[in-house]
């Protein structure tokens, strides 16, 4: 890990760990003040210059803390403006990619929309939204645009694929908080003059909870590499994927361990699960991204499938 | 606690020279291997592929060169490994050997046991067995009972071993005996490289369901070992034999054994499947492509000199249950006709009866989930 990148991410782990149960209106601010914004733009257009790894690294601590503002939309769209020469307006900038809801639409001054290998930015007052919410209770606004973009430039950038490698990456921290709060119920809840965490059939479900947060973290760190090196639509789209599995899997057990406390809107669990489950559908859900994965193999052959992934790892090493 | 931070796999050498070595080496073979031989393709035998692989300098990789081996690193070893698992080579009959046989005689054996197995080895000619298991002894292994009494003459063995793969074309079983009468548990065991044809033993096979002879039965009525037959330190087989399983639960084959079936169902549904199949195709691929990624990260982490016990249960525990549900979900998805003679209908009844096994050999998911839990603390 690079000196950068424990800067960054101890900063990070204690802003979010303050903003923890903020609302927007008090989150929000304090991660624009803080930069995270220009995480991606290169240090002599005046960003921090960090890697997609930075990003993981920082989106699974929002995961983690369940930050209730956006961040990796910032991002991205301050990142895609940067790479068109675009300068990015003061603000909020949120992402639209095709036939997808805008999260945090209605507070953004701008939004960043890539399609048909055109991108486009609209301001606010280009933009209409009808307002809806994910399970959490986050902004998951539709948009219409009703006014000409702002700007334009070629663009041959995934939009679709870099906002489901953010919820994957999300997911991993989510995830990890889950287990972490049904590790600490399991231990110390008492029932039959026991703690939980002595039942056979707790440890079990609870290394099933593990494997499923390990198989996100994994496949996580594995796009972050795909997309430093320069291409990671593959890799996005079975991590998307695997990812939705996870949550199939763990969301169940999370609940399961801890009784109905988890069930509680005072408890920290459900701000996570919740999140989730939203993001499992967020920026296509399983069977967008199976279909669109298996079509691709199909195309490559029943021998092609493994060189291809082998190809990809290897490339990587080279 | 982040529970599976990803290490990066950056194995030195030409790797797509290495891949294209096997690929190329197994399109020499393959003409004869029907497909069902190419299914669980690390549990079939192929002695002619063997020593091929020997020949080719493939086997024994990382061993020193004084002992028939290469010197080339675990990780380019493992590179071999995915390949032949990818591409369905029946690599069962030198497997084990190279696997943890030949590493366990370089990590505790003495300088003749290394000189007398580990080139034969090297070679794809001497191959090798595991004696755990017994009637009395499956998960809960520490309470073997098959015993070897020290005398003047040497080791004499008397027990039963049982379910060991490939027993009856091995040359020699690393097994584990209690060598300290009366004691308990892990205390009082040792391991000893049995040589199979040592009067006094007997291999019956087990026909297992598949209509196969893979494993066997052995029995050992008072046979007399040489007091050399001892591997490691007297009483010390227990730790030996958690260091053996490391290497036995971490590898490739872990979540590579219906591979087959994955490359007949793609190449059957052709380049443009319906939606449900092309569905199908990216779930199995979502999980294999994870799989593989996890399971590259803890060979990685291995040849870093770490000891990823945790990570090496979690790959084989999720890895079995993807081998496991690959031929039920591709039964449920396809109209197959399991007694049909295509590729596919062939491979899926195969597998499918096969795959039972998957979980059980090597430690069972209950086994393999406890250890995960100790691991995190929670026992
Ligand atoms: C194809 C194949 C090849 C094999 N090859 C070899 C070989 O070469 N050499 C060798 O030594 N062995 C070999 N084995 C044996 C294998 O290691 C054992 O089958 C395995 O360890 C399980 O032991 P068991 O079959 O006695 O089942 P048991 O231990 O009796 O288990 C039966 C069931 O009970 C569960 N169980 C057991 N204990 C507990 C517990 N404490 N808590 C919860 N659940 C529990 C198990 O998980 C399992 O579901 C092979 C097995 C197979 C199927």
């Amino acid at each position: 890990m690079s000196d950068n990148r424990t800067l960054l991410t101890d900063m990070a782990a204690g802003l979010f760990a303050d903003l923890s149960s903020k609302p927007f209106a008090e989150a929000w601010p304090q991660v624009a003040e803080a930069g995270f914004s220009t995480l991606l733009v290169p240090e002599d257009a005046g960003g921090f210059g960090g890697d997609w790894g930075d990003v993981l690294a920082v989106l699974r601590l929002a995961g983690l803390n369940a930050l209730a503002a956006p961040l990796a939309e910032p991002v991205i769209a301050h990142w895609l403006l940067a790479g068109a020469g675009i300068a990015a307006p003061e603000g909020l900038i949120s992402i639209a990619a095709p036939g997808q809801l805008v999260p945090y639409g209605r507070h953004a001054a701008a939004v960043v929309h890539v399609e048909s290998g055109t991108l486009s930015l609209y301001h606010a007052d280009a933009c209409t939204f009808d307002e809806g919410l994910s399970p959490a209770g986050e902004p998951w606004d539709a948009v219409s645009f009703t006014a000409a973009a702002a700007a334009t430039a070629a663009c041959d950038v995934d939009l679709l694929a870099l906002g489901a490698f953010a919820r994957v990456a999300q997911a991993s921290g989510a995830l990890e908080a889950a287990f972490t709060l049904a590790i600490d119920h399991v231990n110390t809840r008492v029932q039959f003059g026991r703690a939980l965490a002595k039942f056979q059939a707790v440890q079990q479900a609870m290394a099933e909870f593990s494997e499923e947060a390990a198989a996100v973290d994994a496949s996580a760190a594995a796009c972050a590499a795909a997309l430093d090196y320069g291409d990671a639509s593959f890799e996005i789209a079975a991590a998307k994927l695997r990812m939705g599995l996870a949550v199939d899997r763990a969301v169940p057990i999370a609940h399961r361990m801890h009784g109905a406390i988890g069930f509680t809107i005072e408890y920290a669990l459900n701000h996570l699960t919740r999140r989730l489950m939203g993001w499992r559908s967020e920026f296509g859900g399983d069977a967008f991204w199976a279909e669109r994965l298996g079509r691709r193999v199909a195309g490559l052959g029943g021998h092609g499938l493994w060189r291809e992934m082998a190809a990809r790892t290897d490339r990587l090493v080279g | 606690m982040q529970i599976f931070p990803l290490h990066p796999f950056r194995p030195e050498g030409d790797i797509p020279a290495l891949r294209q070595q096997v690929r190329d080496l197994v399109a020499s073979h393959e003409a004869n291997w029907p497909v069902e031989l190419r299914a669980n393709c690390w549990f079939s035998f192929d002695e002619e592929f063997s020593k091929a692989m020997g020949r080719a300098g493939l086997l024994g990789m990382t061993w020193p060169k004084q002992y028939g081996g290469h010197e080339r690193t675990l990780l380019e070893r493992y590179v071999v490994l995915e390949e032949l698992l990818a591409i369905g080579a029946p690599a069962g009959l030198h497997w084990i050997a190279d696997r943890q046989t030949g590493p366990l005689l370089l990590r505790y054996g003495t300088e003749s046991q290394r000189e007398k197995y580990l080139p034969g080895m090297a070679r794809g000619e001497v191959y090798a067995c595991i004696g755990l298991s017994e009637p009395g002894s499956g998960s809960d292994l520490a309470s073997v009972r098959t015993s070897a009494k020290k005398t003047n003459e040497g080791w004499r063995i008397n027990g039963q071993k049982v379910w060991t793969s490939g027993a009856h074309k091995s040359h020699a079983a690393l097994t584990l005996l209690r060598t300290e009468e009366g004691s308990e548990r892990q205390a009082g065991l040792s391991q000893m490289m049995i040589d199979l044809d040592t009067p006094g033993i007997t291999i019956r096979p087990i026909i297992d369901m598949t209509g196969s002879h893979h494993f066997n039965e052995i029995w050992f009525e008072d046979v007399l070992l040489p007091h050399d037959a001892l591997v490691g330190e007297e009483g010390n087989g227990w730790k030996q034999v958690v260091a053996e399983l490391a290497l036995e639960r971490s590898g490739p084959e872990r979540y590579l054994s219906s591979h087959m079936l994955l490359v007949a169902l793609i190449d059957a549904v052709g380049p443009e499947p319906d939606a449900p199949t092309a569905q199908l195709i990216g779930r199995l691929t979502a999980e294999m492509w994870t799989l593989r990624q996890m399971s590259m990260s803890t060979i990685a982490k291995l040849a870093a000199g770490e000891d990823p016990v945790v990570e090496a249960a979690i790959v084989k525990d999720l890895g079995n249950a993807y081998e496991q549900a690959l031929p039920r979900m591709v039964q449920a998805a396809v109209d197959a006709d399991l007694s049909g003679k295509s590729d596919l209908s062939r491979l899926l009844t195969w597998i499918l009866v096969a795959s039972p096994s998957f979980s059980l050999r090597g430690g069972t998911p209950e086994v393999l989930r406890g250890i995960i839990a100790k691991g995190l603390g929670l026992r």
